[in-house]
């Protein structure tokens, strides 16, 4: 008796979790489906009454026919969503390498040796984890005015850098830190310092580089606020400036919604490795 | 033996500045320089139309920032939709968490579901929120047709847009304290909920004296996460009501990036933006001196 309540209970509650969790994104990527009469209408319909995947193939251009004969014809716009694939790509990859490359060793240092002003050091990475974007903005811009980096794919991702490093590297210092301590064991053997990071903290880790890889491309995918000043409206613009095109200059909700779908694919894909290992992280005590 | 030892190793200074150095010198000036670059304009009155022209006026931006009526609203209208935002990331992640700790079928593919809200972009959370909540196109208006009230019902309006805006923060931020919390809650024996059950404790009971203890570190340094990420949160607002209606979602994020980038006045902007970072800075050690320190002090 009160275990079938508890089951009850208990999926009513799963209910919820998940109408809470898939509603928004429900209601806004139907939009892609709809035709244009649909999106028109008021009040705006629950679901489509004639789902079509026209929107998916105007964006890049293609003209689509429906089912009636009417053509829905490709985005004027699909060349900035093209390129703003292309550039998206580029930057994220880079930025994550890069990242990775640079956090590492860092990361470990901090979570496995004793040096001076450590603490201090420590720090200072929090408090770049606390700027906000903004009051970073306005140097970084002026700056790059100079530099001619404005509108460069490079000054982008180095400025995409300033966010994922700090970020990661508080991530990984935590989990570093929970690593059984191989160190000694390994001098004993014969390894260098070198050796050691590389041959066997690095294997031992392996769920959390990868856990730090993918937050690394999260951050950069989904960068806005820098790209907005930064690149928007020239040819370094990535998806979200390149989509924002379909929300400010020319609304467009079906095509809005479609490539806003293309750019939570990447995500949804991480999403189940994400779950299993993000809580491998340690995010609450770093400065122990 | 130990001599032989250092000469052929490192030692971890050495090391440590080898792994660490190019890196730190990367921080600085990432950190640095635009944190000097900033307290630079902010002291100066910066005009671009006519040519580039910087004129030293001391604390006259600072001055102006404080004795601002738009400022102090955005200030209010920041810390409303911050406080409103953490409560509910915090309330709404440990309920997740406490439905995902439960054994259930298709356990991966449900954890992966309520991770996504945290994967979607910022910007994607504010196109969404927009439409969900905005009368032409949102569910209110839709919902409100289906039960036979025939008018739109807008949530995108003056009295209630920080609640919106601070709903659709909570829901891209509650998915990251719902997997912490659910990887302390993982950690309580089994046998401390039977042993609770011996002693006859209700619900409410359970929660507050097995459940809740070795969640409080966690709660309190997502607290903190939670209140940085809001305070600094600028993309998500911007597309959601672009600081409207009004001025009713102006949060400090919003007016640095007008003031910086539509009406130019980088001194006035900068000035504005050490205001934020004090605040940020100045409720973390806050949190930190009215809870934190007691946490930490019993782990």
């Amino acid at each position: 008796m009160t275990g079938d309540k508890a089951t009850v209970w208990s999926r009513l509650a799963l209910l919820v979790v998940l109408l809470w969790t898939l509603l928004p994104i429900y209601w806004f990527l139907k939009n892609a489906f709809l035709t244009p009469d649909e999106i028109a209408r008021f009040p705006p319909p629950l679901y489509p009454l004639e789902p079509t995947p026209a929107a998916f193939f105007n964006i890049f251009g293609i003209d689509y026919t429906l089912v009636d004969g009417t053509v829905r014809r490709g985005s004027g716009q699909a060349n900035q969503i093209i390129r703003g694939l292309i550039n998206s790509a580029i930057v994220s990859a880079v930025v994550t390498a890069v990242t990775l490359l640079v956090v590492l060793p860092l990361a470990y240092v901090f979570a496995r040796l004793d040096f001076a002003h450590k603490n201090k050091l420590l720090f200072a990475i929090l408090l770049a984890v606390a700027l906000p974007p903004v009051s970073t903005l306005i140097p970084f811009y002026a700056m790059y005015i100079q530099l001619g980096l404005a509108g460069t794919l490079t000054g982008l991702i180095i400025v995409t850098l300033t966010i994922t490093i700090p970020f990661v590297t508080w991530m990984l210092i935590g989990f570093f830190r929970n690593l059984p301590p191989v160190e000694r064991l390994a001098l004993i053997d014969g390894f260098s310092r070198f050796e050691t990071f590389r041959k066997i903290i690095l294997p031992l880790g392996k769920s959390g580089v990868a856990v730090a890889a993918v937050i690394a491309f999260l951050f950069a995918w989904n960068e806005y606020t820098y790209a907005l000043v930064l690149v928007n409206g020239t040819t370094a613009n990535t998806l979200p400036t390149a989509i924002s095109g379909f929300l400010f200059q020319h609304p467009e909700p079906s095509h809005l919604a479609a490539s806003l779908a293309l750019t939570i694919l990447p995500p949804a894909l991480v999403a189940f490795f994400l779950q299993r290992h993000i809580a491998d992280m340690n995010l609450v005590d770093p400065v122990r | 033996m130990k001599a032989t030892s250092r000469t052929a190793e490192l030692s971890n200074l050495q090391f440590s500045l080898l792994l660490a150095l190019p890196v730190l010198v990367f921080l600085l000036l990432v950190v640095a320089y635009p944190l000097g670059y900033a307290l630079w304009m902010s002291f100066h009155e910066i005009v671009f139309f006519g040519g580039y022209k910087a004129t030293f006026v001391g604390f006259d931006n600072f001055v102006d920032v404080l004795t601002d009526k738009k400022f102090q609203k955005s200030l209010w209208i920041t810390i409303r939709f911050t406080v409103e935002s953490v409560m509910l990331a915090m309330v709404i992640g440990l309920l997740l968490a406490l439905v995902l700790n439960r054994p259930m079928r298709f356990g991966g593919l449900v954890r992966t579901l309520v991770i996504l809200p945290w994967c979607v972009s910022l910007y994607g959370t504010g196109v969404m929120f927009s439409y969900l909540a905005k009368g032409q196109t949102g569910i209110g208006t839709a919902l409100a047709f289906a039960f036979g009230i025939n008018d739109d019902v807008n949530f995108v309006n003056r009295d209630w847009v920080i609640e919106v805006l601070a709903i659709g923060n909570a829901w891209n931020m509650a998915p990251l304290v719902a997997f912490f919390l659910l990887a302390n809650l993982k950690t309580i024996p089994r046998r401390l909920y039977d042993l609770a059950a011996i002693d006859r404790m209700s619900h409410v009971e359970v929660f507050r004296n097995v459940t809740l203890p070795p969640l409080r570190f966690t709660l309190f340094v997502f607290t903190c996460i939670t209140t940085v990420l809001s305070m600094k949160l600028f993309d998500f607002i911007f597309v959601l009501s672009g600081g409207g209606p009004g001025t009713a979602s102006a949060t400090l994020t919003y007016r640095i990036y007008k003031e910086s980038f539509k009406d130019l006045d980088l001194g006035y902007g900068a000035a504005m933006s050490f205001m934020l970072l004090a605040l940020i800075l100045g409720s973390t050690f806050l949190l930190y001196f009215l809870w934190g320190r007691r946490e930490a002090s019993t782990p």
